[in-house]
């Protein structure tokens, strides 16, 4: 047994997001002890939520700035966003790809959408479907009770709308939905009237209280963290689990280096910085767990070179780093005049959506009349938010009649998102860049990225079906850029990256086995979305929580097993 | 008239004060900011006499990139000087006066927000920063070619001769008040985005929202079902 600072472990984690956040639970549960890296700081949600702090109280009324990017002040990213100080990330000439990361416990789980939709069958058999791209080594019968398990646990409310593209969950798993708000209820209405499903969206948000998680208070925003545990995130449920049992030792700002590899070709260890001394620590273990992300884990593997494996650990398939796949994302507006003006509510809810529009269209993509063979789905905006420093941006002239126009305008506005499948393609990937290193000297990712004519026309058709649902309500569109170049979002932006460590039946083309354990490494294993061999348009948390749950189940009968 | 605004915040609170240009939609349970792009300005031609002054960059610092949530700061000093303040507040007024609704703009305090907001280190108020700037210097410029004083102590039927040149979208393809067209909307979104987000402002529009409610989400009120089923009733075919 390996031991750190009086902590003697068996399993070394990195990571400490869904994850590996995850793993620790399943394992320290069977008994398993636990030693987690963290690469960011400490970060407790119950003490530091801003839960009903408002704009106004906020620099800049709470918006995005470069400290504090895209989603503004509140949002629970810790020394994070698009670049993270100190650790930058280069791309090759011409991509364009955003890398979302935070440096934190938890990590990105603290503000994700907490939209939880799971794969169904045709998900984890893509080629078999359409000949693109690779099949999992999985498939949806032997997922299906580990998803059960998994969302009982996590806590979703939803429905089984009887949808294909929205597989049913067990009996009782599912806790009641939230009800559907105006601006929903509209949108549903022009769903009937062209045919279009419209469902419950699956949320990780508590509508029944579990233990001592809450159920929601219909208010503040998911995306700044959740003091009562309500939406889930790492911080307020598995990790404090796993540290309950005395099986865990978590260590935050500790970043791995390197792995380590033994003469045997096992995993021995890594060393780690530790970013408060900035010294080097090295530590032993008889497994080292992976789940720091699906690209800092193959920055990782490809940083951890040895003899055996001069292209980095564990990649004699080259597939490490390859295969990198974002969701599809683009954004459409309209303006509903027949919402201008109506009558006031609380329409804060579960935050994000109650509804939304699904996948229908698998048989056009089975008889050709669809020119995309990956679907999307449709997530509804609008509503009576907090008002923000935008809220008056479409007001005209001055005075009484300009301060009246923001009035009628307020909850007026319906926006889809598009977010959708990509296809996985060659041009898509991350290397090691051979001249940068970030400030602990590690040598930092290069991205490259390309699109194909698949997520294109998938967007082209997205656009299209969107304004038929704005003009359906009687609107009009407001979004400028139209065409599906100028509409689709550059890779990462949905900060859904995966299958940079994909697993596969075929140790030539894939990375891990179908429990995420490495070909090359048996004892190292892979717990994030790197192992996902297709990224469908369905959020990607809670198959990376399922996965991690079935695969460290898995590891743990092995390691009793030994003992 | 008193053309002198009283800040109606104190020093500790405003260091708490600021404004941008995003409007929040959430998507995913997070919320995410639809920036506006910033429109590059257009070049300035001999019709416009735009003033193009250049400034000094803020080189104050930012929050940084782990600030405290529960207790926010603003580590940046203002830097709108008492004219330009007084100036902001005016106009702050005629964009969005009293009424039945709510408060003026200067009644809470959104001079303060656009002094915190034009005073900001990072990017996009430093832009915004120029155009507000140069945009007070315009008004007095044109107060002095039209009526040969400063903006300010013109008559108010004079100043809204100006304003009326300039606070209209069409104005904006108008070569001689292009540039202080955009600067008119800019402010403008300032204001109500200011005004907007106060607890007065909110109140003003209807955010009901950002209240625990124990229990399942009740759903849109019986009112909100009634308008409801008649804009379904009423839609197009």
């Amino acid at each position: 047994m390996a031991s750190y600072d009086g902590f003697e472990y068996d399993v070394l984690i990195v990571g400490s997001g869904a994850g590996g956040g995850m793993s620790a639970h399943i394992l320290t549960e069977a008994g398993i002890k636990v030693l987690m890296l963290e690469a960011g700081r400490d970060y407790d949600p119950v003490e530091e939520t801003p839960m009903f702090q408002m704009n106004h109280e906020a620099p800049l009324r709470g918006v995005p700035t470069p400290d504090k990017e895209t989603f503004g002040y509140y949002d629970a990213t810790v020394n994070g966003g698009w670049w993270v100080p100190g650790e930058p990330y280069t791309k090759a000439e011409g991509t364009e790809f955003l890398w979302w990361r935070s440096r934190m416990l938890g990590g990105r789980t603290n503000h994700f959408g907490r939209y939880v939709p799971r794969f169904n069958d045709r998900d984890f058999k893509p080629f078999s479907h359409d000949g693109l791209g690779v099949d999992w080594p999985l498939d949806y019968d032997e997922v299906q009770p580990w998803y059960d398990k998994c969302e009982k646990l996590v806590g979703v409310s939803g429905n089984n709308p009887g949808v294909y593209d929205v597989p049913d969950s067990g009996e009782g798993v599912l806790q009641p939905h939230a009800q559907p708000r105006v601006y929903e209820l509209l949108v549903e209405e022009a769903c009937k009237k062209l045919g279009l499903p419209i469902v419950p969206m699956r949320r990780a948000v508590l509508t029944r209280a579990i233990d001592t998680r809450e159920a929601c208070f219909n208010a503040t925003d998911c995306g700044r963290g959740c003091s009562i545990g309500a939406a889930f995130q790492t911080t307020t449920s598995v990790i404090p689990w796993a540290k309950d049992t005395g099986n865990l030792k978590v260590l935050t700002d500790a970043m791995v280096r390197e792995v380590h590899l033994n003469d045997e070709g096992k995993a021995s260890g890594v060393t780690f910085v530790n970013k408060k001394t900035r010294e080097d620590v090295r530590l032993d273990a008889a497994v080292v767990i992976l789940a720091a992300s699906a690209c800092e884990t193959a920055r990782l593997m490809l940083n951890s070179k040895s003899e055996r494996f001069p292209n980095g650990l564990a990649n004699s398939s080259g597939q490490v780093g390859r295969n990198l796949m974002d969701s599809t994302g683009a954004n459409f507006s309209g303006h509903v005049p027949a919402l201008r003006g109506r009558p006031r509510y609380n329409e804060d809810g579960l935050s994000g959506n109650h509804l939304y529009i699904p996948w229908w269209d698998y048989e056009g993509q089975d008889n050709g009349s669809v020119k995309f063979k990956r679907g999307y789905h449709l997530e509804i905006g609008g509503g009576f938010g907090e008002p923000g420093m935008g809220v008056g941006g479409s007001a005209d002239g001055y005075g009484a009649s300009a301060k009246q126009m923001v009035r009628d305008n307020y909850g007026s506005n319906i926006s889809l998102y598009l977010r959708g499948e990509m296809v996985v393609n060659e041009n898509c990937f991350c290397e090691i860049d051979p001249d940068v290193k970030d400030e602990w000297g590690i040598p930092v990712l290069r991205f490259h990225w390309k699109w194909s004519d698949e997520e294109y026309n998938q967007v082209a058709h997205g656009l299209e079906w969107s304004k038929k649902i704005i003009e359906a309500m009687g609107g009009y569109v407001t979004t400028s850029g139209t065409t599906p170049e100028e509409a689709l979002l550059p890779g990462g932006e949905i900060i859904h990256e995966v299958g940079t460590t994909r697993m596969g039946d075929d140790p030539t083309t894939s990375v891990t086995n179908k429990w995420g354990q490495c070909w090359d490494v048996d004892n190292l294993y892979i717990m994030d979305g790197g192992v996902f061999a297709s990224n469908p348009h369905k959020n990607c948390t809670i198959t990376i929580l399922t996965l991690a749950m079935k695969n460290s189940t898995y590891l743990a009968e092995q390691l009793k097993g030994d003992a | 008239m008193t053309n002198k605004y009283v800040s109606k915040i104190n020093r500790r609170d405003s260091l708490k004060w600021l404004g941008s240009l995003s409007s929040f939609v959430v998507v995913g349970g997070v919320v995410v900011a639809c920036d506006t792009p910033q429109e590059p300005m257009p070049d300035v031609t001999g019709e416009s006499n735009w003033p193009n002054l250049t400034f000094e960059p803020i080189n104050a610092p930012g929050y940084g990139t782990d600030p405290d949530l529960l207790n926010p700061t603003t580590p940046w000093p203002k830097t709108l000087t008492e004219e330009q303040l007084n100036l902001v507040a005016h106009l702050s007024d005629i964009i969005c006066p009293a009424d039945d609704g709510g408060p003026s703009a200067t009644d809470v305090g959104v001079p303060d927000v656009i002094d915190e907001w034009v005073s900001a280190p990072y990017p996009a108020q430093q832009s915004d920063r120029v155009l507000i700037l140069n945009g007070l210097h315009w008004l007095d410029d044109e107060a002095g070619r039209r009526f040969g004083s400063i903006f300010i102590v013109a008559s108010a039927p004079e100043q809204l001769q100006i304003i009326d040149d300039i606070a209209f979208e069409t104005q904006k393809e108008v070569a001689e008040f292009e540039h202080a067209a955009l600067f008119f909307d800019k402010l403008r979104t300032l204001v109500f985005g200011g005004y907007f987000t106060t607890p007065e402002g909110m109140a003003d529009i209807g955010y009901m929202g950002n209240v625990p409610i124990l229990g399942d989400y009740p759903g849109p009120t019986e009112e909100a079902m009634v308008h409801l089923n008649e804009v379904i009733a009423n839609l197009p075919a």
